[in-house]
C-alpha cells in the first residue's frame, strides 16, 4: 500500500478522485438549493405570513372569526396544503386538521408529522409549523404541507451519497489500473537502462507505436543508446586498430634503430618511422575525436564555391607534377551550412585519393553543384578504382586500395565518411567506365 | 636570444636546449610552472617556450598568469595535445604559436625564431624589397630585376610571408598555417610542390635561386647583403 502511494500516477488518479468528488458535491448542493431551499423559503414566508394575518384576526375579530377563517383555509385547494390547530384558552381544541401536535409550545419552526386521510386514502404530509401562545392563553399552530420538498430532500441526501462512494471508488479503481499501466511502462524502460548498464549495449526501450508521451521518451532514450553505442564501438574499434596498426611501423622503428646502432642503417629511416607514426596517431585520434562527439562540428554558412575552388588550387600542383589533368566544374554561389574546416579536409582527402591512385597522365575532376534536393561534391578520376567487392569497406579505418601502390595510411576516406555522417550527409563511391568516382550529397 | 624553456620532462628539456644553443641561443630551463612563473617574472626574455603538460597544472593557466601581469613575451606552446582544436584553444590563452610532440628539432627553432625577431609589423607598406624582387602589395603584382612576373593568388601570399620572414627558416608547417586559411592536415607534402612552381617561376633567367631549401626543415629567403 505503502507503495502504490508512492508511485506518482496513483497519488495522481487520487487527486483526480477528489477533485472529481468535490465538483459532483457541488453540484448536488447547487441542485439542493433549487429543489429543497428554495421552495422552503417560500413555504416559510407563506406560513410567516398566514400565522401572522390569523393572529391579528383572533385578537382584533375574536375567537369565532379566526375559526371561520382557519376552516376556510383548509377547505382553499393550494400547492401546499395548509394545516392547523386551535386551541382556546380553557385548553380545548376548538378546530383542528393536525392529527397531532406536541403539548409543549415550540418555539420557532416546527415539523410536523401530519399522516391524513383524504378521501378514504391514507396521505403522508409533513407540515412546517410556526406555534402561536396569545397572552390569554389560547394557541394556534399554523403550519403548510412540506412533504413533497422534504422528501426530495431525503431522496438527494441518498442519492448523492451513494453517487459519492460509487464516484470514489470508480476514481481508486481507475488510478490503480492507471498507476499499474504507467508502472509497468516505466518498469520497462528502467529494465532496458539495467540490461544496458550491464554490458549489452544492443538493447532498446520497446515502442508500442501508440505515439504517446512514454513511445516519445522511448524514441529518445533509444537514440541516446544509439549514440552511446556508437561511442563505444568507436572508441573500440579505434583502440583495436590503433593496437594493430601501430605495431607495425613501431617494429620497423625498432629495427631502424637497431640498425643504426649497430652502425649499419640510416637514423634517416628511423626517423621517417617516427614521422610516419605521429601520422597515424594524428589521423586516428582526429577521426576518434570526431566520431566520439568530443570534437564537436562548428557548423556555418560557407561559400562553398570558394572552398572547393581553394581545394582544387591547392592540390594543382600535386596533380601537373604527375602529368595528371585536374579540372574543376564548380558553380558559383554555392553556398552550405557546414564545418569549414572540416569539409575543406574531407574534399582534400578525396582529391588527394583520387590523385594517388591516378596513373600519370590521367585526369581528375572535383565538381560542386547544385542539385534538385541536395548539394553535390563529386571526384572522378581515371585510376583503377576498388573492386566492388571491397566498395563497403574503403571507408573503414586502414582500409587501403592497392596496398603498396601509393603513399598512405588508409584513414583518408575514414575520415571523409566521418565528416559526412557528422553533416548527416551521403556518401557513395562506385567504379565508373574507366575509373573511380565519389559522389557526397548533402541534402538541402 | 635568450629562451626561456618551461618544460618537466628533462629529456626533453635538454634536447630542446641543445639544440637552441647550437643555433646560437641562450637557454633558461624551468622544470615546473612555478619556476617557470618566478623566472619570467624576474627576468626579460625574448621568447618563451612551455610545455602543456606540466606536473599538477594545465601549461594554458601559467600562459594566462603570464599574461594578466601584462608580460607580452612571445610563447610557443608545446603540446602532446596535438588536434587542431587545442591549437586554437592554446592561441585563445595568448599564445603566439603552437607546436604538438613529437616535434622535429628544426621545426622548434625555426617557430622560435619566427617569434623572437617578429618585433613590431612594419606599419602600412605598400611595398616590400628583397634584393632585386619587388613585390607590390598594392597591385598584388611581383618584379624581380624589374622583370614582371606572374603569379597565382597564393603564390603571392607565400612569397609575402618568406619575403617578411627574410633571414629566417619557414618550415612547411608554419607555411600551412599562414598561407591558407583552413584548419587542416595535408596528409601528404603538397606544400614543396607549391613552392617549387613559385621557384620556377622566380628564378627564370637567374642565376641565384630567390628562395633556398633547408634540408628536412623547410625554406628561406636570404636578406639582401
Amino acid at each position: 500500500m505503502k507503495q502504490l502511494f508512492a508511485s506518482l500516477s496513483f497519488r495522481l488518479a487520487l487527486t483526480y478522485a477528489g477533485l472529481f468528488v468535490g465538483s459532483l458535491l457541488l453540484l448536488v448542493g447547487a441542485y439542493y438549493t433549487m429543489v429543497v431551499r428554495v421552495p422552503l423559503r417560500e413555504a416559510e414566508q407563506v406560513v410567516q405570513r398566514e400565522a401572522a394575518q390569523l393572529a391579528n384576526i383572533y385578537i382584533v375579530d375574536g375567537e369565532a372569526a379566526l375559526v371561520a377563517r382557519l376552516r376556510a383555509r383548509d377547505a382553499a385547494v393550494d400547492r401546499y396544503k395548509a394545516f392547523h390547530a386551535f386551541v382556546d384558552r380553557k385548553g380545548r381544541v376548538v378546530t383542528a386538521n393536525l392529527p397531532s401536535w406536541p403539548r409543549a409550545v415550540f418555539q420557532g419552526w416546527g415539523r410536523l408529522e401530519a399522516d391524513t386521510s383524504v378521501d378514504g386514502d391514507e396521505h403522508d404530509f409533513e407540515a412546517l409549523a410556526l406555534d402561536r401562545r396569545f397572552d390569554d392563553g389560547a394557541r394556534l399552530i399554523i403550519g403548510r404541507d412540506i412533504d413533497n420538498i422534504s422528501e426530495r430532500e431525503q431522496a438527494l441526501a441518498s442519492g448523492a451519497s451513494v453517487v459519492a462512494v460509487a464516484a470514489l471508488l470508480l476514481a481508486l479503481l481507475g488510478g490503480l489500473l492507471m498507476s499499474r499501466a504507467i508502472g509497468r511502462r516505466v518498469d520497462r524502460v528502467a529494465a532496458t537502462a539495467r540490461d544496458v548498464m550491464a554490458g549489452d549495449m544492443s538493447k532498446r526501450v520497446s515502442i508500442d507505436g501508440s505515439g504517446d508521451e512514454f513511445d516519445r521518451l522511448a524514441e529518445t532514450l533509444n537514440a541516446m543508446l544509439q549514440r552511446i553505442e556508437h561511442s563505444m564501438e568507436a572508441v573500440r574499434r579505434v583502440s583495436d586498430s590503433v593496437a594493430h596498426e601501430m605495431r607495425t611501423p613501431l617494429a620497423r622503428l625498432r629495427a631502424s634503430l637497431e640498425d643504426a646502432a649497430a652502425g649499419q642503417g640510416d637514423v634517416a629511416d628511423a626517423l621517417a618511422e617516427a614521422d610516419r607514426l605521429t601520422t597515424i596517431f594524428d589521423a586516428v585520434l582526429r577521426i576518434a575525436r570526431l566520431d566520439t562527439g568530443s570534437r564537436e562540428i562548428a557548423l556555418g554558412e560557407v561559400d562553398l564555391t570558394a572552398l572547393l575552388d581553394d581545394v582544387a588550387d591547392f592540390y594543382r600542383p600535386a596533380a601537373e607534377e604527375r602529368g595528371i589533368l585536374l579540372t574543376s566544374f564548380i558553380q558559383t554561389g554555392l553556398l552550405l551550412r557546414c564545418d569549414r574546416d572540416l569539409v575543406f579536409q574531407a574534399a582534400a582527402n578525396l582529391l588527394d585519393n583520387a590523385i594517388k591512385y591516378t596513373p600519370n597522365g590521367g585526369e581528375v575532376v572535383l565538381y560542386g553543384q547544385e542539385e534538385t534536393a541536395a548539394l553535390l561534391i563529386a571526384v572522378q578520376d581515371t585510376g583503377p578504382g576498388v573492386p566492388d567487392s571491397d566498395l563497403s569497406h574503403i571507408a573503414e579505418r586502414f582500409y587501403r586500395a592497392h596496398k603498396g601502390a601509393a603513399p598512405g595510411v588508409g584513414l583518408g576516406l575514414s575520415l571523409v565518411e566521418t565528416v559526412a555522417r557528422l553533416h548527416h550527409s551521403a556518401l557513395a563511391f562506385r567504379n565508373i567506365d574507366g575509373g573511380f568516382r565519389v559522389d557526397w550529397r548533402f541534402p538541402a | 636570444m635568450h629562451i626561456l624553456l618551461i618544460e618537466d620532462d628533462p629529456r626533453v628539456a635538454d634536447h630542446v636546449a641543445k639544440g637552441m644553443r647550437e643555433a646560437g641561443h641562450i637557454v633558461t630551463i624551468a622544470r615546473d610552472g612555478r619556476e617557470g612563473l618566478l623566472r619570467a617574472a624576474a627576468d626579460p626574455f625574448d621568447v618563451i617556450v612551455l610545455d602543456r603538460m606540466l606536473p599538477h597544472v594545465d601549461g594554458l593557466r601559467i600562459l594566462q598568469t603570464i599574461r594578466a601581469t601584462g608580460d607580452a613575451t612571445p610563447v610557443l606552446i608545446l603540446s602532446a595535445l596535438g588536434d587542431v582544436d587545442e591549437r586554437i584553444k592554446g592561441l585563445r590563452a595568448g599564445g603566439d604559436d603552437y607546436l604538438p610532440k613529437p616535434f622535429a628539432l628544426s621545426e622548434l627553432v625555426a617557430r622560435v625564431e619566427g617569434l623572437g625577431r617578429r618585433g613590431p609589423a612594419i606599419p602600412e607598406v605598400t611595398e616590400l624589397k628583397s634584393g632585386d624582387l619587388v613585390i607590390d602589395l598594392l597591385g598584388r603584382s611581383v618584379t624581380r630585376g624589374g622583370q614582371r612576373i606572374d603569379v597565382t593568388q597564393r603564390e603571392f601570399r607565400i612569397l609575402e610571408y618568406l619575403v617578411r620572414s627574410a633571414g629566417r627558416v619557414v618550415t612547411r608547417s608554419m607555411l600551412l598555417e599562414h598561407v591558407w586559411d583552413y584548419n587542416f592536415d595535408p596528409q601528404t607534402n603538397i606544400i614543396d610542390q607549391h613552392v617549387s612552381r613559385l621557384r620556377q617561376k622566380l628564378d627564370r633567367g637567374f642565376d641565384v635561386p630567390f628562395i633556398e631549401t633547408v634540408r628536412g626543415t623547410g625554406y628561406v629567403v636570404r636578406p639582401a647583403p
